[in-house]
């Protein structure tokens, strides 16, 4: 299950960061979405070649740590939407196919008035 | 994002705000009134850019996001594409648009028949309040950019109306 979303704008400034756990996690967790920031940059700027090319948004499993899973997608405009998840099982295939990320952007469009 | 708006509204809402900005609000003041107008585009802009790159894979370089204001931007504002496109790959980039929409329902004055001596003044006039009309644009094209991730200065040139290009000045 989703532990966690964050979006974060183009300045790696938080625009939005909500846990859905114990209140005693959340701080563990937005460290989560701290250092996933430094990954999502690196992805953007070594592509790897044999991975997803250069233009992909969608940027798949950012790292695995002891618990959780993170996931990223990063806008054109550079807006990345962070994803923590437990679930030990879904597969990149999942959140980026399934409606996960996209409900996401969707709203978070409608809550920019985009 | 299923919103419609009628063409005659937009059209009559930017006459309507050039003219205010340019004898109401900044009355003598012709280049404070082309900053905020410019300013406004620029907001337009960069909330645009955000709507329309939505579903689309990233822009490897700065052809790529121009190719992109040209195609799938100018067609979702104004229906049409960018005709012409010319670069000195240096940064320098200009859209010539052969018809630009906004522009269509300004009337192109020929030159009167006598006196030739009001002509240069009256001309200039003209020509200035034109060139009003197109900081809108502007501001547009340089909102959307920016918000790509790429920092430039955009002018507009009507040397043919209802012809007009853009020059766009990547800032290095």
């Amino acid at each position: 299950m989703i532990v966690c979303v964050a979006v974060v704008g183009h300045q790696n400034n938080p625009l939005y960061i909500q846990s859905f756990t114990d209140a005693d996690d959340a701080l563990k967790l937005h460290h989560i979405v701290h250092c996933s920031l430094d990954v999502v940059d690196e992805r953007v700027n070594n592509p790897k070649k044999s991975g997803p090319t250069l233009n992909e948004t969608f940027l798949g499993l950012l790292y695995p740590t002891e618990n959780y899973k993170v996931y990223g997608y990063l806008t054109n405009t550079k807006v990345k939407f962070i994803l923590v998840t437990t679930d030990l099982d879904v597969r990149d295939a999942d959140v980026r196919n399934v409606s996960i990320i996209v409900p996401c952007i969707e709203l978070y469009y409608k809550s920019m008035n985009l | 994002m299923g919103r419609e708006v009628s063409e005659s509204c937009i059209d009559s809402l930017l006459i309507e705000m050039v003219s205010t900005y340019c004898n109401r609000f900044y009355a003598n003041k012709p280049e404070l009134a082309a900053r905020r107008i410019e300013a406004i585009g620029y907001q337009v802009g960069h909330q645009l850019s955000e709507r329309y790159t939505m579903e689309r894979p990233r822009f490897s370089d700065h052809l790529e996001a121009i190719k992109f204001i040209c195609k799938d931007f100018w067609s979702e504002l104004f229906k049409k594409q960018i005709d012409n496109l010319k670069t000195n790959h240096r940064g320098t980039f200009v859209l010539q648009d052969n018809r630009f929409r906004w522009l269509t329902r300004m009337s192109i004055d020929q030159s009167p028949e006598n006196g030739a001596s009001e002509d240069p003044s009256i001309m200039a006039d003209e020509k200035a309040v034109e060139s009003m009309h197109l900081y809108f644009p502007c501001g547009i094209i340089r909102g959307a950019l920016s918000n790509l991730g790429i920092p430039c200065a955009v002018s507009a040139d009507i040397s043919n109306l209802p012809a007009c290009s853009f020059v766009i000045r990547i800032k290095a």
